[in-house]
């Protein structure tokens, strides 16, 4: 109990600090992501803003930023990416595997 | 059509495993029968849970961006833990349950770990079918008589390829030796268990509760990506990670040396 309310503190807390941050927007559309190429700065935090704009459910995944959130059709939310060194991360919509394919790069 | 069968047999696959191991195991045991109601008690109560959690997922995904998080967070560590206590039980009490039984001394101890066994398999059931809900409510939702008539037909054709799964883990009991069909399990059980553990872990690193430290430590992509279909069902039934950070890696060792731990205590503690 002590630890769920912790961490709901700490959510809220989170959600606070989130607004000084740059944000990137995602849009994912029955399995098509835009940008499918997303470039971003090197050791930055930001903030990804997903936008499922397609009729279908999207999942933003990717095990290596170590993200999965649930999107409904017409559901924007966001995500928080902690500062990436430079590099390439892959994300998908996990349930558009066969085309929603996109990648993340820190320059 | 291919991806709604996968999705629904990838999803079910982590729930009936540890619903079809233990009901396997409960048909090895005679005395373990009585255990059944409290299991199919746990898969009906994760299928309402599952609804309940998608329904909620599509009304209220703004108002839960935040707290979907923790949520999930404190589940898993649940089912970890549960997991663990579940394998160490078997371990003590497998051979013996029946003998203990009889006796009636160990009555008690066994009705009140079958509660354990429905709260295992709700979180379990819950946890995979609240996005196998949210898939498919959605895709079915969206699509024309045609086209929902391929689909359903997948998504049955995906459970049905799941059940075949739960349905040889059945016969794998009747055909292997017990005591093989015991270790192979409960080694399966315990990486499910280490998955879960460190898939909480890493929500705590991303929620800045937990340092990455090291991130990554290595890139094993090359060997096998995670990102991958077949990858990422290895990664959600091992724990493997392609990109591990420092911190993933120290909470996966710390899983494994736990478990190491409690059953090195256990065995030298007289059975209790």
């Amino acid at each position: 109990m002590k630890v769920a309310m912790f961490l709901a503190a700490a959510a809220l807390s989170m959600s606070a600090l989130a607004d000084d941050m740059p944000t990137y927007k995602l849009e994912m559309k029955d399995g098509v992501v835009n940008p499918a190429r997303l470039q971003v700065p090197v050791n930055t935090k930001f903030r990804l803003e997903v936008r499922n704009s397609g009729k279908t459910p999207a999942e933003f995944e990717s095990t290596q930023l170590r993200k999965e959130k649930v999107l409904a059709p017409g559901v924007t939310s966001s995500v928080v990416i902690l500062p990436l060194a430079a590099g390439e991360y892959k994300f998908f919509d996990d349930f558009h595997m066969a085309t929603g394919q996109g990648v993340i790069v820190a320059k | 059509m291919g991806q709604v069968l996968f999705i629904v047999w990838r999803e079910s696959v982590e729930a009936l495993l540890v619903v079809g191991i233990l009901n396997a195991w409960m048909n090895q045991n005679p005395q373990g029968r009585a255990g059944k109601p409290y299991l199919w008690g746990g898969v009906a109560l994760g299928i309402a849970l599952a609804i309940l959690l998608a329904v909620t997922l599509f009304s209220a995904s703004t108002l839960m961006a935040g707290s979907q998080d923790v949520f999930q967070t404190v589940m898993e560590f649940m089912a970890s833990g549960l997991i663990v206590q579940m394998v160490l039980w078997m371990r003590e009490h497998g051979r013996t349950l029946k003998k203990e039984l009889e006796s009636g001394l160990a009555e008690n101890a066994s009705s009140a770990n079958w509660w354990g066994v429905t709260t295992l398999v709700a979180i379990a059931v819950a946890r995979e079918g609240s996005e196998t809900v949210v898939f498919l409510y959605g895709m079915l939702g969206s699509a024309d008589g045609q086209t929902l008539l391929h689909m359903s037909g997948a998504a049955l054709l995906g459970l049905g390829l799941a059940f075949l799964t739960f349905y040889l883990l059945q016969l794998g009991g009747k055909i292997l030796s017990w005591r093989l069909f015991f270790r192979v399990t409960e080694i399966m059980l315990l990486l499910l268990g280490a998955s879960l553990f460190l898939a909480a872990v890493e929500k705590l690193i991303s929620m800045e509760l937990l340092p990455a430290l090291i991130d990554p430590l290595w890139d094993s992509s090359a060997l096998l990506d995670d990102m991958t279909p077949a990858g990422g069902v290895v990664a959600s039934l091992t724990g493997y990670r392609a990109h591990p950070a420092l911190m993933s890696l120290l909470a996966y060792l710390s899983f494994w040396a736990g478990v190491a731990g409690l059953f090195f205590w256990r065995k030298r503690r007289p059975a209790a």
